[in-house]
């Protein structure tokens, strides 16, 4: 096993001990949505402004299921991943449609019909007010309400998500979506059918948000409106961005960053968004690969300097 | 028997046409070369026979099947491999993944596309290797292909074409912007793919395409005026007109 796995098996152990375990939980969480923007972003250079429509779309539809129907919780899951990659797919299939600017406008545009229609349709989302009264029912006979359980059950999808993305990054397909981002047009010419695989990035980017968005709505017991909206959409780039795009563990690090910047800092100082801005821009101009690019040159410096 | 022909091919742009009303056949295993001036319409009946451009009008016979029309990655799938005038690679990936993403383009199956490691797949992986040893990087699988030189990055762009395993291969000025030793490298490198490819080739080095090639299409403003044996087209009064006067003395 590599490192970075005794690295990452070793904080899933250990977070919950020093860090409140709903912001735990929420951590990976957002590292299991930032896997599935990386697919899209990093990997395929596709910026996907609108992951939060698969992440809502997911949250509000089993949300719904759980509070009307009682579905048990690994149906609610599998519910979850589905919806997330069908609307993926639907949304997928209008934006690969266009690329560079217009794609990006596309992703956010569509995120915004997303985020109205769960605005305008109150009796099922809730508006404005979100979804409220979501259950977390028993996961095959175990109790997951004590928060470190459900911490637990969490920590561990988001290690198999991660085991999965893995794979799909070091399969043909993992090449070729990173063929697409270099040069389209070689990919194309080389026989690959450049269209149909961002679609495939995007389906499997989507499952992914769907997965997160289930277990968020599950963590709160709430949907916000705001699990659809753009912010939320921007909010996942962003974690991305200064993780690192483009290597497997960059948005890990990035949900981490984010998510425990903004819960333990906002708690002392109101404006920490500032906090976030100066991080953005430090990294849009100077450490593209975001942390992860920071640790590989730090490791570079310290092996050449002996 | 020709493996590809086409049949009045025709691209115009608005009233610019650039490709003029072509028929030419190529014969299996040949070597086959367009020359012709600065703009003749080389580079466009490229992207024709490659399916980057659609024709306007006419046919492209190509192992009996009419492909006009059909995208470039269904072109590359049925087994034309292109190489570009300007280098086309995958700059980040390793000089390995780039001709390793052309080999397994071309598997007949793609099992495992998403869930199989890349690395399991030895035949993809022998091919790839073997096409880097052919052409001379085998010893820089590893370097990402931006870091390797200009003269390297050539070779790299022939070898993605051969890794496909092609049935048609198209190469675009193969020794565009080398140097004359690394030109030499290139003709010594495209010569001994003759017999065991068939081979459209574009070039502006007249002492190359003279004495590598079967045969000799030469173009000139999107026409073709003249097709022979390179010593036929040696003679042609015409040739030497449109094409070789402007140059200089064979």
């Amino acid at each position: 096993m590599s490192r970075a796995w005794l690295v990452i098996l070793a904080t899933v152990v250990l977070l919950p001990i020093f860090v409140r375990h709903s912001i735990a939980t929420e951590i990976w969480i957002f590292a299991i949505f930032g896997l599935g923007l990386n697919l899209l972003m990093g990997y395929t250079g596709l910026l996907s402004f609108g992951q939060a429509t698969f992440f809502g779309t997911a949250a509000y539809a089993v949300g719904y299921l759980l509070k009307q129907y009682a579905i048990n919780v690994v149906l609610a899951l599998a519910i979850g991943v589905a919806v997330g990659a069908v609307s993926a797919a639907l949304v997928g299939y209008l934006c690969v449609q266009r690329s560079g600017l217009y794609f990006i406008m596309l992703t956010f545009a569509l995120n915004q019909m997303f985020y109205f229609v769960a605005y305008q349709w109150t009796t099922v989302t809730g508006g404005e007010d979100g979804m409220p009264g979501v259950p977390r029912p028993s996961l095959l006979g175990l109790d997951i309400h004590a928060p470190l359980a459900y911490y637990s059950v969490v920590a561990l999808l988001f290690v198999l998500a991660l085991w999965v993305m893995r794979r799909i990054v070091e399969s043909p397909l993992g090449k070729i979506l990173q063929s697409i981002r270099d040069n389209e047009l070689r990919a194309e010419a080389l026989g690959y059918d450049v269209p149909r695989m961002k679609l495939a990035a995007f389906v499997l980017g989507g499952a992914f948000a769907g997965l997160a968005g289930v277990l968020y709505a599950m963590l709160f017991g709430i949907v916000p409106l705001e699990a659809i909206g753009f912010v939320f959409s921007g909010n996942v780039v962003f974690a991305t961005l200064i993780g690192g795009s483009g290597s497997l563990y960059g948005p890990v690090i990035g949900s981490f960053v984010f998510i425990w910047l903004s819960e333990s800092v906002s708690a002392i100082w109101a404006r920490w968004p500032l906090l976030l801005g100066v991080a953005f821009v430090v990294v849009v101009l100077f450490l593209r690969g975001g942390v992860v690019e920071a640790w590989a040159r730090y490791r570079a410096w310290r092996h050449a300097s002996g | 028997m020709p493996l590809v022909r086409t049949e009045r091919l025709t691209k115009s742009f608005g009233a610019l046409v650039a490709v003029n009303a072509v028929t030419f056949a190529v014969d299996e295993g040949s070597l086959h070369s367009v020359i012709g001036p600065n703009g003749a319409g080389k580079t466009t009946l490229f992207n024709l026979l490659s399916g980057q451009l659609a024709p306007t009008s006419g046919r492209i016979v190509f192992d009996g099947r009419d492909i006009a029309g059909t995208p470039p990655h269904g072109v590359a799938r049925l087994g034309i491999a292109r190489s570009f005038q300007r280098t086309s690679i995958f700059p980040t990936l390793s000089i390995l993944d780039n001709v390793w993403l052309a080999a397994f383009a071309r598997q007949r199956s793609w099992r495992g596309l998403a869930w199989r490691r890349a690395d399991r797949y030895p035949e993809v992986a022998e091919r790839a290797m073997a096409v880097l040893d052919e052409v001379g990087l085998a010893g820089k699988a590893g370097e990402p292909a931006r870091a390797i030189s200009h003269g390297e990055q050539r070779q790299l762009e022939l070898a993605i074409g051969l890794a496909a395993a092609p049935r048609l291969l198209l190469l675009d000025e193969p020794a565009a912007g080398l140097s004359p030793e690394e030109t030499k490298r290139m003709v010594t490198l495209v010569s001994k793919l003759k017999g065991r490819y068939t081979v459209i080739l574009i070039e502006h080095k007249i002492d190359v395409v003279m004495s590598m090639s079967d045969r000799i299409s030469v173009m000139h403003f999107g026409s073709l005026i003249a097709e022979g044996a390179p010593a036929e087209i040696q003679r042609s009064a015409e040739v030497r007109r449109a094409y070789l006067g402007g140059f200089a003395a064979p």
